[in-house]
């Protein structure tokens, strides 16, 4: 409806053909008129646009269903039209501007004459539109391959259609039950790999999966007494801060980087505020286009990329705050802090062990060898007053056997 | 050869136990160098060593209830147990002796019979190593095999570093230990005595 009142609307202020009109126009009016006119023209797309509200006039009836037929299994099946409005508003695309008719972009009008407002079969939409350089490198996945099998492999299988969130600041637990988990089983493939347990709850999947994505580390503040996983707006709360002043509060020395003594002291603070923090660490990968490039055995299986003390893998570590507008904030921790007792459950061989545990059993080993060659060298020396002894003995046993 | 005596001192389960258990060790700790220092050594692939280390860990660990049932059935773990009213003294004459008495040739304060095998610092090195500190490495190893089936324990004790810093101060502690044990053992009458002995079991007596 207001689609079509905006319609008359320019209609009635614009033709200008229309000689009576004009007529009664004064000079002022017919400027207005006019200005009118020319931004009509140049905005129609804003000033046209059907509202999200207008969609969910009929679509947040949560009863509103179409038969339709499964793609893959050819049988029919009722999809559910349906959309949370409260969900949808948390979504990546209502928080970054898109609304229902940018990727449903063939509903150009709604006709409320009719009992349908908009075509019966809307067209597939098609992500890469907006979503290029993700689309190229979906292409070359093994996602795309199974289409060979039969198998069409869609966008939304994974990403869902109305509900997209952001995924930057999601735990491990949140990206991979999304995504890779909803289809496999990774105990069924990973025969070769040593405790399996740790890197499915420590590892995301693409970090190996797609060995070409950037990788990184991101820590969630975790109570060592309760357990509980704190949320981004949860520290800050507790902090009695805003967003916007961690890093004044944390980074003293303003370098745009928590080092390992601004990092105990965040652990100080908490402790003050009655928290017992620890952090628990992940390992995941940057929300970057190539991660859409899974492929099929080229996947990490070299250990010592990860297990080294020099591994690439970590040097980007984070703590992410979630914002209230949907935004991520990150603040980059330096890397030692890896080895900190307050990430006392992420250790990875070789990876990220304590230096200092290297330096107390290098001096162990080097005190027990050192005792032991010196006593040697001693014996040694003292080779000639024991045979003197030896023989001083044996001269005194034969002259009391004589 | 007249003045020699040949005494029986190691009975053959624990020289199979003791040998198992050497093996055991060395394989143990140089899998657990490549493990933990995986990018500086190249010895063999760190899932190789990650798997040896781990079956071998087992082995260790069966070996050491073997050593406990022979010990606790025949009543000879009474070889491991000081007697503390005169262990101070006897642990002094003892370490004057290695520090000093050994290079003027004076004569070992400790005789060797089977039934006091050990002198007073073998006696408290040995009861420390077998009931504190193999069991503390054995039970963090088999934590760190199976780090979430175990998560409960580890983290009621602190988490996982907590018990990889266990485990690797102990591995560090074994493997000093390594170097001092086979140094020790060349303080026989010969410096391959005490090495004979465990293969046949005959201490020769001086």
């Amino acid at each position: 409806m207001l689609f079509a009142a905006r319609i008359q609307g320019c209609e009635t202020t614009g033709p200008p053909g229309e000689n009576y009109t004009m007529k009664k126009m004064t000079g002022l009016t017919l400027r207005y008129g006019l200005g009118i006119l020319f931004i009509c023209c140049l905005w129609p797309a804003s000033m046209f646009a059907i509202e999200n509200s207008e969609c969910l006039e009929c679509h947040s009836d949560e009863d509103l269903t179409k038969e339709s037929t499964d793609n893959i299994l050819q049988s029919s099946i009722t999809v559910q039209l349906y959309v949370d409005e409260e969900k949808f508003n948390h979504s990546v695309h209502n928080i970054n501007g898109i609304t229902c008719v940018d990727c449903h972009s063939d509903i150009e009008e709604l006709n409320y004459d009719e009992d349908l407002p908009h075509k019966e079969y809307l067209e597939t939409v098609c992500c890469a539109t907006c979503h290029e350089e993700e689309g190229d490198a979906f292409k070359s996945s093994v996602h795309m391959e199974i289409l060979k099998k039969g198998i069409t492999m869609t966008c939304y299988a994974c990403h869902g259609y109305h509900y997209v969130m952001q995924m930057e600041s999601a735990s491990l637990a949140e990206r991979e039950n999304q995504y890779c988990l909803r289809c496999h089983n990774p105990y069924q493939y990973h025969e070769w790999l040593p405790a399996k347990d740790s890197h499915f709850a420590m590892v995301e999947c693409i970090v190996c999966h797609s060995p070409d994505v950037p990788q990184e580390i991101h820590l969630h503040f975790v109570d060592l007494v309760t357990n509980k996983l704190y949320e981004s707006d949860e520290i800050i709360k507790i902090l009695g801060i805003g967003y916007d002043k961690f890093m004044p509060l944390v980074d003293q020395n303003e370098d745009g980087l928590i080092n390992l003594d601004e990092f105990e002291n965040l652990i100080l603070l908490l402790r003050q505020k009655k928290v017992h923090a620890r952090f628990h660490a992940e390992l995941v990968a940057d929300v970057v286009p190539v991660a859409h490039d899974v492929k099929r055995g080229i996947a990490e299986k070299t250990c010592q990329k990860c297990h080294s003390a020099n591994s690439p893998y970590f040097d980007a570590v984070f703590i992410l705050f979630k914002l209230e507008d949907g935004t991520v904030d990150r603040h980059e921790v330096v890397r030692s802090v890896l080895e900190s007792y307050n990430l006392g459950h992420f250790y990875l061989m070789a990876g990220t062990r304590v230096k200092l545990l290297d330096k107390i059993g290098f001096l162990l080993l080097a005190g027990g060898a050192s005792v032991v060659f010196l006593h040697l060298i001693i014996r040694v020396l003292t080779i000639p007053v024991r045979r003197k002894k030896k023989k001083m003995s044996e001269e005194k046993r034969r002259f009391s056997d004589e | 050869m007249s003045n020699k005596k040949r005494i029986y001192i190691h009975p053959a389960p624990v020289r199979v136990w003791h040998w198992i258990n050497a093996a055991g060790f060395v394989i143990l700790i140089l899998t657990g160098f490549q493990i933990r220092y995986a990018d500086i050594l190249g010895w063999i692939p760190l899932k190789d060593a990650i798997t040896i280390h781990n079956y071998v860990g087992f082995v260790v660990i069966i070996n050491y209830f073997l050593w406990i049932i022979y010990y606790l059935g025949s009543s000879e773990i009474k070889i491991y147990i000081p007697d503390f009213r005169l262990f101070v003294a006897k642990a002094v004459r003892q370490v004057k002796y290695y520090g000093y008495g050994i290079f003027k040739g004076d004569p070992n304060p400790h005789t060797m019979i089977p039934d006091n095998k050990f002198n007073a610092l073998q006696q408290q090195s040995y009861l420390g190593i077998m009931l504190l500190l193999l069991p503390a490495q054995m039970i963090s190893g088999v934590f760190l095999w199976k780090v979430k089936g175990y998560s409960d324990y580890i983290n009621l004790l602190g988490g996982i570093k907590v018990i990889d810093t266990i485990h690797v101060l102990l591995f560090f502690v074994f493997s000093t230990f390594l170097i001092v044990h086979c140094y020790l053992a060349t303080l026989g009458h010969t410096p391959l005595a005490h090495f004979k002995a465990m293969f046949t079991g005959y201490e020769e007596d001086h």
